[in-house]
């Protein structure tokens, strides 16, 4: 078989014994996968997106599983004290795996591991938070169901130390699939960190990898969330994250993209109680013949609630980048204030920046306002550098630096900030000279 | 160690050097003031490198170069620096990193080793409490949020971490209050020697009253029109530039 | 909502009466036969024939757009009439005193006596009553200048040369469905060409009013501006009011050619449908214009009216240095739709573009700014601003923003921002409390809020465009 056939996506399958419980719910993606429209120029959210990577890849089959050697390296975050989970291919590595025994307070289970009352639980949130009617790769990755990762907090516990879930692909004779899953439920009160960490080993990769999260925050709950792509860029990755908000919740959300052959990734909050609060920030790099798609959502359905989000992209040599951020505020959601800014840096004429920030408001008495900027660094800060005695070139990549630095130095965790810091260097490294005085 | 003969400097197209001539030699400091909208701050940009300010004629020498054959790093690695009248912002590059990058830069091109990062940073917070800002002012984005003296501040700690031959000083005591203008006066003070040189555009002779000049120049229509020793300051605080009509005229 | 609000929002329009004029209309219905007849009514030439053959037969392989944020029922084609002229006109009128007397009396109940605002303000009024031009004024004044301005059915015969080079050439024969449709069956339009380095010597303005039962309006109107030349036209439109939709698919092409000026400015005041969404025109227009090296086009317009509004006029900066401006304020009110913005396609290098959109929603309307920018490979140092503002007044109705940024060049800019806001019950009741009646105290904020588009319109057209707003505005405030 080769290409990527819409039939043959659907009937492909997961292991026989996998999760008899969950059959109806991938029988129910599977369905819509089927009757869902293969997305094409004409479809307004995939308008820049043309799926032709995948559309001519083999990838319709899953991983052979196998003994892989992991460096530590790959996947650690030095300083951070967390709960790990270490996915190799979609294989969970029980070896490098670090969980805190299981507590009333806080359990992180694999659904296969799920417990009748767990079960219930995942059943009652998988796939009303992401709708397989969204968006059909959200059919698809529930259609490849068998596995997935639940995390829950009961209500007004505070856990601190965040679960680090790492997906990591490493290539395999032919290429296949990855699927993903992760639900969150935090009750109400509760708080939690989860990190959610997409990499690879350096090898060229051959894998398209859905990932797809879904996050229930009862009221008053708090998520920290980051969502890393730093996979090899042969790697394909269409995913998702979908969060639901009750009163008073809020969520902290990051994302950082290292573009790829092909990365999409849907990013959706809905506002579901008055007073919930989102803050969404977010980097995009993509260089080389990457391609990269951003498409952000915030509903706000209820009163008074609140959604700051920034984004930033550079984009270099060929590579194309998409934004589409989109804020809705329903009639309902009186109060709400709401702001989006997308800055872009383009860094040669064959680059292309596709941004569109969306309003769509029904409430009059709300205060939204969204902007959008494509353009080069500033000259002003150029010459300022330059009187310095700064080389001009060694000038615009601390400046291109400086553009998304700022967002890394927003990170709560500063593990996170050491971590990929040294990643973002690199990513500007074509000449390490130009890059030693980062950091 | 600068001459400027005859300079004409266009700006969107409007004259606004109209042959400029100014001799500096080492170990000297000099004030240019002059009215709002006489060229002086068109004369610090043009030196230093910035676009967009056309050399219609006139040539500047600096220490042998001709300046207006190099590019702006270049000028500054030679050793001419100009404080900012209006310092830029840059979020998300530290003060620190910036200012590593610049005395590498700075000390590369005259044939030193790049400092070591324990090194510099020392020297940094030495030379950051000289001109009282505070350390934590190194690890914040450049200029990023400072108020005016704070900026400027900076501006001079990067010229004593950068050890210029000729400083350009534009307008560095405008908005300032005492205390920041002393912090001013003595980094430029610490810095006086016969091997180095200044000059001073100002708009107020109260900077001259901290730093003594060694020369006055009066800047009108793009030309100095009248020079004198530091009483020539005193006697524009006094009656202005009215006075000078004729000449201004 | 306050009840005063309320009762300024119940108002009736006022421009709602039918002209009792006997007409040539054709039945409903389109067909090859229908093209045939429009074109020998105008005795067109056969190359026009096949143009417009060539339209229909890829307008018939074409489907309506279905990405505006509008609603509305299937249009049925076959019900609409395509063409009508007033039966009086076989003979042409020589001067004002020849017009239809009614026909003035129309334009007197709107406010806009044509002699006393064609000799007051220097105007030459091409006036369209349903499909054919009645009367042109200052035709003399003009032609002395060597500017042409007259229907597009006269140009047809007398420029034939300029017709056949440029008709098409902006908006081509298949860019959109409407823009097919109106290339097949067009009925007429303005026609305007300003020789090299001619300044014309007055403002141009057309008056379009939709009149008979059920004809569609096709318009079409050409401005060619040659090279340093300048030129600025205002279009105006009214429709007394009928139960039924009508619609209206106007293309409007102007090209400025090296160093030229065209200002465009529109003021829409179509009947919007009463306040139960019933009736209303569907306004679906194209409009576009193409600037050469150092040409500017600016687009300024104020719709107030139609039941629902699609149209975004643009520009295609093709030359260097060239220059496209957008100044909108559309007004929306009960059941009104718009879907509203602009196109500006940077090609040159150094081109400039500034977008100022105000979008005014009560009632329960539905208001969108849709916009594009591009910056193609070659617009290098091309730079675009763009501000898009929202006033929502009451609770609802609806403002949306869908501004397509495509940048593919390192050194252009573009800068978007959008806000919204409403009048709020505070501003109204300290207002009041400083003796300001409600009605006075919103048409002063949403005034206020259109400012910066105001300006931009020509003197003349300023105060009308004032006064429109504040009618449509009444009731609309909250």
């Amino acid at each position: 078989m080769s290409g990527f056939d819409q039939n043959a996506a659907a009937a492909l399958t997961s292991r026989a014994d996998a999760q008899i419980w969950l059959e109806a719910f991938r029988d129910l993606n599977r369905q819509q996968w089927l009757a869902s429209h293969w997305p094409d120029r004409k479809t307004e959210a995939w308008k820049y997106t043309p799926l032709t990577p995948l559309a001519q890849g083999d990838y319709l089959r899953f991983p052979t599983a196998g003994k892989v050697q992991i460096e530590r390296a790959r996947y650690d975050i030095p300083g951070l004290d967390c709960q790990r989970l270490v996915f190799v291919n979609g294989e969970m590595m029980p070896e490098l795996c670090q969980l805190s025994p299981a507590r009333e307070a806080c359990c992180v289970t694999r659904f296969c591991d799920a417990d009748e009352q767990q079960q219930a639980l995942i059943t009652q949130h998988l796939g009303k938070i992401a709708e397989a009617t969204d968006n059909p790769f959200v059919a698809l990755n529930g259609s490849w169901l068998e596995d997935g990762v639940l995390l829950q907090v009961a209500a007004d516990q505070r856990i601190e130390e965040p679960l680090h879930i790492v997906h990591m692909t490493t290539p395999d004779q032919q290429a296949f699939s990855v699927r993903q899953r992760l639900l969150v439920a935090l009750d109400s009160g509760a708080e939690a960190t989860v990190i959610e960490h997409f990499t690879s080993d350096e090898a060229r990769q051959n894998s398209f990898v859905t990932g797809v999260s879904e996050f229930k925050l009862a009221a008053g709950a708090r998520l920290t969330h980051y969502r890393l792509h730093l996979e090899e860029e042969h790697n394909i990755h269409i995913g998702g994250v979908y969060a639901q908000l009750d009163r008073d919740a809020h969520i902290d959300s990051f994302f950082l993209g290292l573009g790829s052959r092909l990365t999409r990734l849907d990013l959706r909050i809905q506002h579901q109680g008055a007073g919930s609060h989102a803050q969404l920030n977010g980097i995009y790099l993509s260089k080389g013949t990457q391609h990269i798609d951003i498409h952000s959502t915030v509903e706000h359905e209820m009163p008074q609630g609140s959604t700051s989000e920034v984004v930033r992209g550079i984009v270099d040599d060929e590579a194309k980048a998409v934004f589409n951020g989109r804020i809705h505020i329903h009639p309902n959601a009186q109060k709400t204030l709401a702001e989006l800014s997308n800055r872009n840096l383009l860094l040669t004429n064959t680059a292309e920046v596709y941004t569109k920030p969306e309003l769509e408001i029904y409430a009059d008495d709300v205060r939204c306002a969204h902007g959008a900027t494509v353009s080069q660094i500033e000259d002003l800060s150029l010459y300022y550098l330059q009187s310095r005695g700064i080389d001009r070139k060694e000038a615009q990549v601390m400046l291109s630096f400086g553009f998304i630095n700022e967002l890394i130095g927003a990170l709560r965790h500063e593990p996170l900030q050491r971590l990929l810091r040294p990643i973002l260097t690199q990513w500007f490294g074509k000449d390490s000279g130009l890059t030693r005085h980062l950091l | 160690m600068l001459s400027i003969v005859d300079l004409h400097v266009r700006v969107e197209g409007k004259d606004i050097l109209n042959g400029l001539s100014l001799e500096v030699q080492a170990g000297e400091v000099h004030a240019i003031m002059g009215p709002n909208g006489s060229g002086k701050s068109t004369l610090g940009y043009v030196l230093s490198g910035r676009e967009g300010y056309e050399v219609v004629s006139g040539s500047a020498t600096f220490e042998g170069h001709n300046l207006f054959e190099l590019d702006a790093e270049t000028r500054a690695r030679a050793g001419l620096f100009l404080a900012f009248q209006y310092p830029v912002e840059i979020p998300g590059v530290s003060n620190m990193e910036f200012l590593k990058a610049s005395v590498d830069a700075v000390r590369e091109h005259q044939g030193l080793p790049p400092y070591d990062a324990v090194t510099f940073m020392k020297l940094a917070r030495q030379q950051s409490a000289s001109v009282s800002l505070p350390p934590e002012f190194l690890k914040r984005g450049v200029n990023e949020g400072f108020s005016g003296g704070e900026k400027k501040r900076n501006e001079i700690l990067q010229m004593m971490l950068l050890e210029p031959k000729l400083a350009i000083l534009d307008e560095t005591d405008s908005g300032l209050d005492i205390d920041a203008l002393q912090v001013v006066a003595e980094g430029v003070n610490a810095r006086r020697s016969d091997e180095n040189a200044f000059i001073l555009v100002t708009h107020y002779q109260r900077l001259l009253d901290y730093i003594v000049p060694d020369f006055v120049h009066v800047l009108a229509n793009g030309r100095i029109v009248k020079s004198g020793g530091k009483e020539l300051a005193l006697e524009l605080e006094e009656k202005g530039y009215a006075w000078l009509e004729p000449e201004v005229a | 909502m306050p009840d005063q609000i309320n009762a300024y929002l119940d108002s009736d329009y006022e421009a709602g009466f039918v002209t009792d004029v006997e007409a040539d209309t054709l039945p409903p219905g389109l067909n090859e036969d229908v093209i045939r007849f429009i074109s020998s009514k105008k005795s067109e030439p056969e190359w026009l024939l096949e143009w417009r053959l060539k339209a229909w037969r890829d307008w018939l392989k074409m489907d309506e757009p279905r990405w505006a944020h509008v609603q509305h029922e299937p249009i049925d084609f076959n019900s609409i009439s395509y063409y009508s002229s007033p039966k009086s006109l076989e003979d042409r009128p020589k001067s004002l005193d020849e017009v239809d007397p009614e026909l003035l009396r129309t334009y007197e109940k709107l406010g806009i006596p044509l002699h006393e605002q064609a000799t007051l303000a220097g105007v030459a009024v091409d006036v369209v009553f349903d499909s054919v031009s009645v009367a042109t004024t200052f035709k003399d004044k003009l032609l002395e200048a060597g500017v042409l301005f007259c229907p597009i059915s006269e140009a047809v015969h007398l420029y034939p040369e300029l017709i056949q080079k440029y008709l098409g050439s902006v908006v081509p024969r298949r860019d959109n469905f409407y823009a097919a449709l109106n290339s097949a069956v067009f009925s007429d339009g303005s026609f305007v060409y300003i020789p090299k380095g001619v300044r014309c010597p007055m403002e141009l303005s057309t008056y379009f009013r939709i009149n008979e039962a059920n004809t569609g309006q096709f318009e079409r109107t050409l401005i060619i501006a040659d090279e340093d030349s300048h030129v600025s036209y205002l279009e105006g439109c009214t429709a007394p009011m009928r139960d039924e939709n009508q619609l209206h698919a106007a293309v409007v092409e102007l090209v400025a050619l090296k160093g030229a000026q065209i200002k465009y400015s529109t003021v829409q005041n179509w009947y919007p449908g009463d306040k139960n969404g019933m009736g209303g025109i569907y306004n679906f227009v194209t409009k576009r214009g193409v600037c050469h090296e150092r040409a500017k086009i600016s687009w300024t317009q104020v719709e107030t009216g139609s039941a629902i509004t699609w149209k975004y006029p643009s520009v295609i900066l093709r030359g260097d240095h060239s220059v496209g401006e957008f100044y909108s304020v559309a007004l929306t009110n009960n059941f009104q739709q718009a879907d509203t913005g602009t196109k500006m396609i940077h090609m040159g290098k150094n081109t400039r573009s500034t977008i100022i959109s105000k979008g005014i929603s009560a009632g329960k309307s539905q208001n969108a700014y849709r916009g594009l920018v591009r910056m193609n490979p070659r617009a290098e140092g091309a730079r675009n601003y763009t501000q898009c503002d929202s006033l929502l007044i009451g609770d609802r109705c609806g403002a949306h923003t869908f501004p397509y940024i495509e940048s593919k060049n390192a050194s252009a800019v573009v800068e978007h921002e959008a806000t919204t806001s409403k009048v709020s019950e505070d501003q109204l009741f300290l207002c009041q409390q400083r003796g300001i009646d409600p009605e006075k105290a919103v048409s002063m904020i949403v005034n206020g809020f259109c400012k910066e588009v105001f300006k931009e319109l020509p003197m003349e057209f300023a105060v009308e465009a004032g006064k429109l707003l504040e009618v449509s505005l009444e009731g609309a405030v909250g």
